[in-house]
């Protein structure tokens, strides 16, 4: 084995390889899935990891679906089924076993070398248009329990051997989930996406010698996890404890559900704990997290803190010590404990508490709060379309901006929410209309919404669309109303979200946060998402950019003096005496 | 006579064609004045060819020319002051685009906000439906408004994208009108007739950058001509497209858009050409290497796929075009991509380049970081002396000084060790590029053939070509040049686009044929206008089609004729099941099949080019030689350093042995075979390289 010790050069090769492979079943099931879920907005994501269930490549995967679950979910199946064979390939999407919630479909496809040994496991997963739930939606915001759901739950299933499709799987899927031909499309797309990583990674087992890629792993893991090391060596060191509070829906107690970290910072060992055990119990509702969920979203806040250029992979995992508690609302689940929108609202209020904390190290560290998710603009859809006749579902993505100010920069105004790293895609208003019969009536910047700061939060986006020739269901699961995005270190508040039902009469009512509404003919929902927390102060911000945001219509003229200190001249430019005397009176 | 000029970033291109054979010169461009760099050129090959410049000038039938003025002008943000004028209710299509980012924990990047500010955006009321109704009426009173505004504003271009123009464009016609009676000289640009696509982002970003285009892009083209009128040339003057085409300068003035990007549009068509005569596998992988960026192309089976998703800048940290062209995906990994080590030891090569300034360490001119051409140069692959045929002198020991410091020092090798290590993960950077790439596109890079362009691509093409499992690479003759050559044998041509929605359930044969018919005048128009007589003039025609529920159509190539009668949706469906397997490996023949698009894509053959071969006179005088070079294996050998000019015909030679030319040099590694062709291309069998050097099984 002496000569399996890889040079810098042969580490950089191989990652670059995997990471390749990884990239090419992404770009494979984006272009071949059904769903708008996946080919409009692309919520779906895929990984390798090692024989022993350690995550190795995640290519530009969502965050919240890969760095944790993956793992678990590898484990489980080598746990189920012990006689692991080329040609299996299995179903799982039960947050019991490492997945992320019942919508999340995964296939897990076993790499087995010639001699029939396993060596990798590769994992396509992807958000369903719909999983068979009570409701037509994928996120069961109020579902008391997993029974209330109603989704099929697969605990690593078998559904191909020797390649090929075991039928009675796919049969039961079709009797349960909505427009069967739509998910059925999705599955084969997912099991192609899934079959190209076997391939490549049997093609490059070949080629560069099992023992060799098994070395390569050992050593990538050690080589991550240094850099992990001298990263959180830059940390200050201390505890520091911070919270964040999802609203109440039907389920949870009436003040929100407020979620509390704890971060402890060691920097001369290179290492953080997260401890998540000071929460209160699960939820008789469906904001309730998965194990891995939970820890994934401890490690989003902790990468968006450090830079973007730490690998993320079992090895600088290995840095962080995360505390879990059974049965809490974020921690580790105990059936039939609904876990139905894991991946979003709470888990980003996980993301928040720990980035706050971390905030709390000194300026320079940390974010601020992102905006809060599942407003009706990513809601799910669904009715019976007049056009056709046909029934219809799906989530819709037509723009939830969220981004929170950073030590860094600005927001990225498309984020979606934390948990999502803004991967997602934006879906075409001409195209939504040509898909469902939908009307989107308005789609704007809301001015004065974003978090102000030296590093501006988001603005919050207004969306409103009304059904054409039919009544339609709208589900979402709305966050961010009574407690919107904060900022840090002097960062302002971004705008909170709401939502209402346009009447015919024009008039509008508010709507509930978490709720399937059904919108009449005639009538329009409107949606106000979230926009970010700012970071740092305002008075410490570029005059240059205020005065482009002014330009944009980010900002009014008023709130710039007022909040940012900058004043306009006459003709629209900065006028940089008043500017300066007004910040230096503020005591900028 | 026939000239093609292609101005880079660092050099204008010449390539003129007479009695058959092609002659390629070099001249510096000139920034702030493009045609000065394009004279200059002509003035290198007047003293070449012992005439007076004038002279050589009336010469000339065509002069075929490529720019970067258009782009330069996005990325300098010189262009006009333009307004966008879309729908009530959505004013910030251009700033939301289509969501997306490239790293998710990459928080140092900026958002970039709209093309068009918000402030220079109006909304037009008045609305129609995805069905063609019309919800609202145009509110024209408020336009009058609007346009009284504009004038006010000073505003130089106006693009109008209003949503599903496409399907009825009333609105945008009458806007327009007003516009012209109220702003008469100030152009515009409506999207419905500028790029009828689906999605109203992609629709009106090329709407927005056509405009802003118009006003430059006709000064520009009008001091061409003059200018190249001045200079003593008479005949046609053609400007090449992202289309891999070539239109006629009046069609650039109309639609600018169609200029951006042109330059490695033309590779693909060289490729394609120089396939042909060589090779025999059905596609072909294009690439070319130059200083700041490796750009690659395909050609499938005779014809070059096209792209939806062509970028400004970075992916989703810039703009779209939103307009079809040539699909070609650049990444920076030229051959002046510098090579660091982190703090884990681990090696990375770019994306940081040395650029021309201050250049590799080697050129002397101040770079301290190592590049992979001081790399190439540590292993003997370059000349020293020969650098641009002798032009510059390289500092070997300085290269092998910030190797030995900067790589080989921290990964504990041996400074030449270290240098192919440079070249092993450069070679793999590109390899992912290529296969991102080839997955879109369907394309098997095990059973296709792969050409190198550019001056840096000899010096791993034979490993890009073994990691890749290709079983031929070309280098051709004109690789140096391989886009000015492309543009030699492009023709004349533009693509025309109808949107039209039918499926396979319920096929619209009448409509589908109305689309047809409108599209082939309008292709004829085009025709008529450039002069092309009928019989050098082919239309191909397209469908955009996908399954039901799918989102992202593909290009299906269709017979006209067949899409009649009772068969016409069995012919759509076997096309596009076909088609949808080439790329995507699976056919699902049980799904419907939906078509969103028509496309028809004219080409006029306005040249008789047959070969494309440099004229001899390029051969150097330098004689074969030896030079210690090392590769991986064998360590240090002497090695025969080749002309290609003199390499014999058909004589199968086998490495290790440098091929080098006035403007290239390729490496050949131990064991790999190469002949050279009776087309003059250099023919090497990858097979027996070694894929990645430095991983040992």
């Amino acid at each position: 084995m002496e000569n399996n010790v890889l040079n810098g050069a042969e580490l950089a090769i191989l990652i670059n390889r995997f990471e390749g492979i990884a990239r090419k079943m992404t770009n494979t099931l984006y272009r071949t899935g059904r769903s708008g879920v996946l080919n409009r907005a692309r919520d779906f994501s895929c990984c390798i990891v090692t024989a022993d269930c350690q995550l190795l490549a995640t290519a530009d995967s969502l965050p919240i679906h890969v760095l944790v679950g993956p793992d678990m979910m590898a484990q489980s199946m080598k746990d189920f089924h012990p006689d692991l064979r080329r040609g299996d390939a299995f179903l799982h999407n039960s947050p019991y076993h490492g997945s992320s919630h019942a919508a999340d479909h995964v296939l897990l496809i076993p790499v087995i070398d010639d001699s029939g040994k396993h060596r990798f496991t590769v994992l396509t997963k992807a958000h369903q248009a719909d999983c068979g739930n009570a409701e037509p939606t994928t996120y069961m915001g109020t579902a008391p329990d997993v029974y209330a759901e109603g989704a099929l739950i697969f605990p690593a299933v078998r559904v191909q051997e020797n390649y090929r499709t075991i039928d009675d799987m796919v049969r039961m899927c079709e009797m349960r989930i909505r427009v069967p031909e739509q998910w059925k499309g999705d599955f084969l797309a997912m099991i192609g996406s899934a079959r190209i990583g076997e391939q490549e990674i049997l093609r490059l087992g070949s080629e560069v010698g099992w023992d060799k890629l098994e070395a390569f792993c050992g050593q990538w893991f050690d080589y991550s996890e240094q850099r992990m090391a001298a990263r959180l060596a830059t940390l200050p060191e201390g505890v520091a404890t911070a919270s964040s509070t999802h609203d109440p829906i039907p389920g949870t107690p009436p003040e929100g559900i407020r979620i509390n970290a704890t971060v402890t910072s060691r920097p001369d060992e290179g290492r953080v704990t997260i401890d998540l055990r000071d929460n209160i119990d699960a939820l008789p509702c469906g904001l309730n997290l998965s194990e891995a969920c939970a820890r994934s979203a401890c490690l989003i806040a902790l990468f968006n803190s450090i830079g973007g250029d730490i690998p993320r992979n079992a090895g600088s995992f290995r840095r962080v010590e995360i505390l879990l508690k059974k049965n809490s609302v974020a921690g580790i689940p105990v059936h039939p404990t609904s876990c139905s929108v894991s991946t979003t609202n709470v888990a980003d209020r996980v993301t928040h508490a720990v980035a706050l904390s971390i905030a709390q190290f000194g300026e320079g560290f940390g974010t601020a709060e992102f905006g809060a998710f599942i407003p009706p603009s990513s809601a799910v859809v669904s009715g019976l379309d007049p056009r056709t006749g046909d029934p219809f579902v799906n989530q819709i993505f037509l723009g939830c901006t969220t981004g929170a100010g950073t030590p860094y920069e600005d927001a990225w105004l498309t984020y979606l929410h934390v948990g999502n790293g803004g991967m997602c895609f934006i879906d075409s208003v001409e195209l939504d209309e040509l898909y469902q019969p939908i009307l989107v009536q308005e789609r704007r910047i809301l001015p004065d919404t974003e978090g102000a700061g030296r590093h501006i939060g988001a603005p919050s986006l207004l969306v409103e669309f009304s059904p054409v020739g039919c009544d339609i269901d709208v589900a979402y699961c709305s966050d961010g109303r009574l407690n919107p995005p904060r900022g840090v270190h002097g960062g302002g508040v971004g705008g909170g979200s709401n939502q209402f039902r346009r009447k015919k009469d024009g008039a509008t009512e508010a709507l509930p946060a978490a709720a399937t509404v059904r919108i009449h003919e005639g009538e329009a929902i409107i949606s106000i998402c979230c926009g970010g927390g700012g970071y740092g102060s305002p008075l410490a911000r570029d005059p240059h950019r205020v005065l482009k945001d002014v330009q944009d219509g980010w900002v009014s003229e008023q709130r710039a003096r007022e909040v940012y200190g900058v004043t306009l001249d006459r003709s629209g430019g900065l006028d940089m005496d008043a500017t300066q005397s007004a910040r230096e009176r503020a005591g900028a | 006579m026939r000239f093609a000029t292609d101005t880079g970033g660092t050099f204008t291109d010449l390539v003129i064609e007479r009695e058959g054979q092609l002659h390629l010169f070099k001249s510096p461009t000139v920034p702030s004045n493009p045609v000065e760099g394009v004279l200059g050129a002509f003035s290198v090959a007047a003293e070449a060819f012992g005439m007076d410049r004038e002279v050589l000038l009336s010469k000339g039938t065509q002069f075929i020319h490529g720019t970067t003025h258009a782009i330069n002008a996005i990325v300098t943000g010189r262009v006009a002051r333009t307004a966008l004028l879309v729908s009530e209710g959505h004013p910030d299509i251009l700033l939301l685009r289509e969501g997306g980012r490239e790293k998710p924990f990459d928080h140092t990047v900026r958002y970039q906000r709209a093309f068009i500010p918000r402030a220079r955006t109006f909304e037009v009321p008045g609305r129609f439906a995805a069905q063609g109704n019309e919800l609202r009426p145009l509110d024209e009173s408020a336009v009058i408004r609007i346009v009284e505004q504009l004038r006010e504003d000073k505003v130089e271009s106006v693009a109008v994208s209003l949503l599903w123009s496409i399907i009825d464009p009333g609105h945008e016609l009458r806007v327009e009108q007003i516009l012209n009676e109220r702003l008469p000289g100030v152009p515009v640009t409506l999207s419905h007739r500028l790029n009828p696509s689906l999605r109203e982002y992609r629709r009106t970003i090329s709407t927005a950058i056509d405009a802003s285009l118009k006003p430059l892009m006709d000064r520009y083209i009008g001091g061409l001509e003059t200018a190249m009128q001045d200079a003593g040339f008479s005949g046609q003057v053609l400007v090449l497209t992202s289309q891999g085409t070539m239109v006629n300068a009046d069609e650039i003035r109309r639609a600018p858009i169609l200029a951006l990007n042109s330059g490695p549009s033309m590779a693909p068509i060289a490729g394609n050409y120089v396939a042909a005569a060589d090779t025999t596998e059905a596609d072909t992988i294009v690439f070319d290497t130059g200083g700041t960026t490796f750009d690659v192309s395909l050609v499938r089976a005779g014809h070059v796929p096209f792209t939806h998703e062509s970028w400004l800048g970075r992916p989703y940290q810039s703009d779209l075009t939103g307009f079809p062209s040539v699909d070609v995906k650049s990444v920076g990994a030229g051959g002046g991509s510098i090579a660091w080590v982190d703090e884990g030891g681990v090696l990375h090569v770019g994306p940081q380049s040395a650029g021309s300034v201050p250049g590799p360490v080697c050129y002397g001119a101040g770079g301290t970081e190592p590049t992979v051409s001081d790399a190439a140069l540590v292993l003997g692959y370059i000349d020293p002396d020969y650098f641009l045929g002798g032009r510059i002198r390289l500092d070997l020991p300085a290269s092998r000084r910030a190797i030995a410091e900067k790589v080989a020092g921290p990964l504990g090798l041996s400074p030449e060790a270290a240098a192919l290590a440079i070249l092993d993960v450069w070679t793999e950077n590109m390899v992912q590029a290529i296969a991102d790439i080839t997955v879109n596109q369907g394309i098997d890079p095990t059973a296709a053939s792969i050409i190198g362009g550019g001056g840096a691509a000899g010096l791993n093409a034979v490993a890009i070509a073994a990691r890749l499992g290709c079983p031929t690479l070309l280098i051709p003759e004109v690789g140096a040049g391989l886009s000015a050559a492309g543009a030699v044998v492009s023709e004349v041509g533009r693509g025309f686009r109808r949107l039209f929605v039918t499926n396979s359930d319920d096929f619209d044969t009448a409509g589908v044929r109305a689309k047809l018919d409108e599209l082939r005048s309008e292709a004829q128009a085009f025709s008529a206008q450039i002069g092309a007589p009928a019989d050098a003039t082919h239309i191909d025609y397209f469908v955009e089609a996908r399954y039901a529920h799918q989102v992202w159509e593909i290009d299906v190539a269709i017979k006209a004729d067949e899409l009649e009668g009772e068969n016409a949706a069995r012919a759509l469906c076997g096309a596009f099941h076909d088609a949808h397997e080439r790329i995507f490996a699976f056919r699902d023949e049980n799904s419907m099949v939906e078509a969103i698009a028509w496309r028809a894509q004219i080409r006029c053959k306005v040249a008789d080019t047959t070969d494309l071969r440099i004229a001899s006179e390029a051969a150097g005088e330098a004689a074969d030689r030896h030079r210690q070079a090392y590769f991986a294996g064998i360590g240090h050998a002497e090695v025969p350093v080749l002309a290609f000019e003199r390499l014999p015909v058909d004589v199968v030679q086998t490495g290790p042995a440098i091929v080098e030319s006035r403007f290239t040099a390729i490496v050949v590694p131990p064991a790999v075979t190469f002949r050279r062709s009776m087309s003059g291309n250099l023919i090497v069998q990858p097979g027996a390289a070694t894929a990645n050097n430095s991983i040992k099984s």
